[in-house]
């Protein structure tokens, strides 16, 4: 007797927890979706659709989780999005369960609680596989996990070789130029004047050699590279001091004669119309390049493209940007957070994780797949640009050092006046110098200092 | 069959020579009992419907979806004509007027290179109008001319922009991102637009006949509006493109009726996928499909397929032939595979449109395997359960036969070996009473045992007597002859032959010889003729001596 009731509380105990763990845990009969937002579109859309389409369909099915992209866009627009939804803005779009973004964003989302820390959700077994300096960036003043890494980048320099060789073969311009921002800004200056010399007869239309992706990223890391921060004590973009200076003027002249393009856009969009011969950028943007050259009057070139380590100011530091934001979750319900990290631990997954940075141009963020596989999957590749691409990237993860921006909340405000800032600058010193007007780099820094 | 029943009349004879066991009759009545309740049970199953509601519920669906997913279609693309029509009228207004400011006609401007980027800039802000203001792939214009007449592919190239977007179904609750697919780099950098990696500055439509179709058609019927002229492409993709979709190509005309291009727009897969997939939550196989339709078949190479969350994939690589019907649903074959499901006609041209004829369908289907587990669904199961009745039935009859009739059996052995008087009272009166009965007539046959042991005793004691008299009388006619002459008599019996014992078996029996004549078929010369032997071999004289001595034989034998 003694015996049949012990089994009778033994199954009642079992059933009872099975129903209470049953509201925790994942339903595949009554699914969760999970709204996500993210700023993989463009080239990388494809991939991004078939990585939540197969995710959907296999771990999502079996778990009764379901991933739907609400929105696709670019991180400046979701940004813009973001912002309204942790300032509660009227109009504000419903906040995702699950989004790309940077930690600078993650920060005013932290403050308010609307973030899930997941650290709740990942053992420290689980975090261990990941590259600790990429975990840690997402780790926010109170030691919670709110950023997690996915999918990284750097930023190197492309080279239209096709456009370069045709400038060497006549003037001797040298490959070895592209290791330092003076060798591109004196090579900037010297195809200026060479194709400018290809029609006599009409006057300042030679062609623009360089551009930057984001000028506030070189100087912000070109400072670093000589031993100093744009930042100020407090964290603010300070453009200041002697070595801000250096770095300016050796961007001002090419910029005003018209061999440094300063252009509102990405530099990829240049690139393919033979604009620019090259221009720094993040790895990331390998798809947007394209491999042909399209000239106003109707004729394509086909253009090979070589990738080189980010260039360094002479004297400097070998220092590169760490760009590259993660996924967030809201904070909402356990199970919707839960959901939300099975989501994301597939998708960091080592398997995972190398198939969309083959495919996007973005870093692994694994350690097995960043120290071991890459190697490999770089050696069975086929030759083409991502292949050059990641043994640049990889060239310099042997020995570089990785600056990462800081997560102030006025960063992003900062960051795009400033650039914003330096191209009115240096367009207005371009058009004074079409124009005649006297100008210097001394006046047009002190414009910038005082804008 | 003969042979069935040849074994069924041997089994019936032999059961009605040997009777069959009460058990076996038992056993067959209850399983007879329980086969028709579960019968019963399958037949009230199907009265009331709940065999077959797979089916029915499918049917449901196919209907519910079907008509939700071809009306959603109907509506928006004929919502989205109305928009490409509206879009068209503005650009072909715009270029009248940039004809005009230009002094230039229609048919100049498509010999007028250098004019192409400036028209195509006033261009591009009505298809990114278009393109921020509904749910789209994208816009696109194409004029019917190349910026460079003498490139190697001029024949082909045509100028134009198309502009994708990243969110076809944007609420415009997040920023839309817009990416240039083809156009004027220079016009996509006034916008703020980036460019593709698949970007090409022109469209090659060397392998895209539709859009030198539409414009043709235009030309043909000028005194058609525009609204009569749209349209809509199967799947198609784009040269280096990486996404397909349907495009609405409505043809651009000049106000002196010169065709120069056409606008349009897109539905791509992912367009098409994000809002005309059909509910998933009950059967995740089952997809939508758009698609023109042929003679004998849906041309679902060219169209899109919009499934559930666990589809990948837009698209089919064959068409789709009519078959046979799956269950009740209709049937389409590929050269592997088929499907089921249903399909209905869609009409997206006006009666007065060139297009008039051409026919699409829009298709809610599954794979054939998938849609027949399906249908079997519950049915699958209450065959199962049904199946498991019967079985448990049949078992249960054989057990509780057993179990019935184990006392019975028990007082059938008991009876067998007379032990039913010791046994203690049965669970059932029935036995009980044949029980008591049993043992009053034991009692009652005791009773006349005795009486005939009885008399037996006393027939004994009599034949006693008898034979004592019978000795007595021997030994008296033992006297009467010679002893010598009788020892020779039984010694000399082994000589006799068959005929002679014979005729001497029949003395002995006391048969005349007449009597002896008659059974042994012979002449009462022949018995004379054994007697004589006879009487020589035995010692005897007559016949009387004969008798005396058999007699005297006789009488020894029997004490």
């Amino acid at each position: 007797m003694k015996k049949f009731l012990c089994s009778v509380i033994i199954i009642v105990l079992c059933l009872a927890g099975c129903a209470y763990s049953d509201k925790k845990v994942l339903d595949p009969e009554n699914p969760v979706v999970i709204n996500m937002w993210h700023n993989y579109g463009g080239e990388m859309q494809t991939t991004m659709d078939y990585l939540i389409d197969q995710f959907n369909g296999t771990v999502g099915k079996e778990e009764g989780i379901v991933i739907n992209v609400t929105a696709i866009s670019s991180s400046s627009e979701l940004n813009k999005s973001l912002d309204m939804i942790v300032n509660d803005d009227p109009g504000a779009p419903d906040m995702p369960d699950i989004f790309t973004g940077y930690p600078k964003v993650a920060i005013q989302f932290q403050r308010k609680g609307m973030l899930a820390d997941l650290k709740n959700y990942f053992t420290e077994e689980e975090l261990e596989v990941y590259v600790d300096a990429f975990v840690e960036e997402g780790i926010l003043d109170d030691g919670g996990l709110y950023v997690f890494p996915v999918a990284k980048s750097t930023e190197i320099l492309y080279i239209n070789r096709t456009l370069f060789d045709r400038f060497a073969k006549e003037t001797g311009a040298s490959y070895d130029d592209f290791s330092t921002f003076e060798g591109i800004a004196k090579l900037s200056k010297d195809y200026y004047l060479w194709t400018d010399a290809k029609t006599p007869g009409v006057a300042n239309d030679g062609k623009q050699f360089f551009t930057a992706d984001s000028w506030f990223n070189v100087a912000e890391v070109a400072m670093e590279q000589l031993g100093d921060s744009i930042f100020d004590e407090e964290g603010h973009v300070s453009p200041e001091g002697e070595n801000y200076r250096y770095i300016f003027e050796n961007f001002y002249w090419p910029a005003v004669e018209g061999g440094v393009a300063i252009h509102n856009g990405y530099s990829s969009d240049l690139s393919k119309t033979g604009d620019i011969v090259c221009s720094t950028g993040s790895s990331a943007g390998i798809l947007f390049y394209g491999d042909t050259i399209t000239y106003p009057d109707g004729t394509v070139e086909q253009a090979e493209y070589d990738m080189l380590p980010y260039p360094v100011f002479e004297g400097g530091r070998n220092i590169a940007l760490q760009r590259g934001g993660g996924l967030m979750v809201a904070k909402t319900d356990e199970k919707t957070e839960l959901a939300a990290s099975v989501f994301i631990k597939w998708f960091a997954d080592a398997e995972q994780n190398m198939k969309f940075i083959s495919r996007t141009g973005y870093l692994p963020v694994t350690k097995q797949a960043f120290e071991e596989d890459m190697a490999l999957h770089i050696e069975d590749m086929e030759e083409g640009s991502i292949k050059k691409m990641l043994t640049a990237v990889f060239s310099m993860y042997d020995g570089w050092e990785f600056f990462t921006a800081p997560n102030t909340v006025d960063f992003d405000d900062e960051s795009s006046a400033y650039e914003q800032q330096f191209k009115e600058v240096l367009n207005k010193e371009r058009a004074g110098f079409l124009n005649g007007e006297e100008i210097s780099p001394e006046t047009a820094f002190d414009k910038l200092k005082s804008m | 069959m003969s042979m069935l029943k040849q074994a069924l009349s041997l089994w019936k004879n032999e059961r009605n020579k040997k009777g069959t066991t009460l058990q076996r009759r038992l056993i067959l009545f209850f399983i007879c009992v329980t086969v028709s309740l579960v019968l019963a049970f399958s037949l009230l199953l199907m009265i009331f419907g709940i065999t077959g509601k797979e089916e029915r519920a499918l049917h449901n669906f196919f209907d519910t979806e079907l008509a939700n997913i071809a009306d959603n279609i109907s509506d928006d693309f004929g919502s989205l004509s109305v928009d490409g029509i509206n879009l068209a009228e503005s650009m072909s207004a715009h270029a009248n007027n940039f004809f005009d400011e230009n002094d230039i006609s229609a048919g100049d401007f498509l010999s007028r290179p250098e004019l192409i980027e400036p028209m195509l800039s006033e261009q591009a802000h009505l298809l990114i109008s278009m393109v921020n203001g509904r749910s789209c792939g994208g816009a696109f214009v194409l004029l019917d001319t190349t910026i460079n007449p003498e490139g190697d592919n001029a024949e082909f190239a045509r100028s134009g922009i198309f502009i994708k977007k990243t969110q076809p179904t944007s609420t415009q609750a997040v920023g839309v991102k817009m990416y240039y697919l083809r156009g004027p780099a220079q016009i996509a950098r006034e916008n703020n637009i980036e460019l593709l990696g698949q970007w090409k500055m022109e469209y090659d439509t060397a392998d895209q006949h539709f859009f030198a179709d539409v414009l043709e058609q235009a030309r043909q019927n000028p005194d058609l509006p525009l609204s009569r002229l749209y349209y809509w492409t199967g799947r198609v993709t784009l040269k280096d493109n990486s996404e397909a979709g349907f495009l609405l190509c409505v043809p651009l005309r000049s106000k002196d009726g010169t065709v120069f291009g056409l606008c349009g727009i897109e539905v791509s897969d992912r367009m098409f996928k994000s809002l005309y997939s059909p509910a998933s939550d009950k059967y995740e196989n089952a997809f939508a499909i758009a698609a023109p339709k042929g003679d004998d078949c849906i041309k679902t190479s060219s169209g899109i397929i919009a499934g559930n969350y666990y589809l990948t994939g837009n698209r089919m690589y064959e068409d789709l032939k009519y078959g046979e019907g799956i269950s009740s649903f209709e049937s389409f074959a590929s050269s592997d595979i088929n499907y089921g499901g249903k399909n209905v006609g869609i009409r997206l041209y006006p009666s007065d449109s060139p297009y008039e004829t051409d026919r699409w369908e829009v298709a809610v289907l599954m794979h054939e395997k998938a849609l027949q587990d399906a249908v079997s669904g519950n049915d699958k199961y209450l065959i199962v359960i049904i199946a498991i009745l019967l079985l448990l039935s049949i078992l249960s009859s054989v057990v509780i036969s057993h179990h019935y009739l184990k006392p019975v059996t028990t007082a059938f052995e008991s009876v067998r070996t007379n032990g039913y008087s010791d046994m203690d009272t049965m669970p059932y009166l029935e036995i009980n009473d044949l029980f008591d009965f049993l043992a009053q007539r034991d009692r009652e046959r005791e009773e006349e045992f005795k009486q005939l042991e009885s008399r037996h005793n006393d027939t004994k004691e009599e034949m006693a007597k008898a034979r004592t008299r019978l000795s007595h009388l021997i030994d008296k006619k033992k006297k009467e002859v010679d002893p010598e002459s009788y020892r020779l008599f039984l010694t000399s019996l082994k000589t006799l032959t068959k005929k002679e014992r014979e005729v001497f078996e029949l003395y002995m029996e006391g048969k005349s010889a007449k009597d002896i004549v008659d059974i042994l078929g012979i002449t009462e010369n022949t018995l004379k003729f054994h007697n004589k032997n006879l009487y020589g071999k035995l010692g005897v004289n007559s016949r009387k001596e004969l008798l005396l001595y058999a007699q005297i034989m006789r009488e020894e034998n029997k004490l």
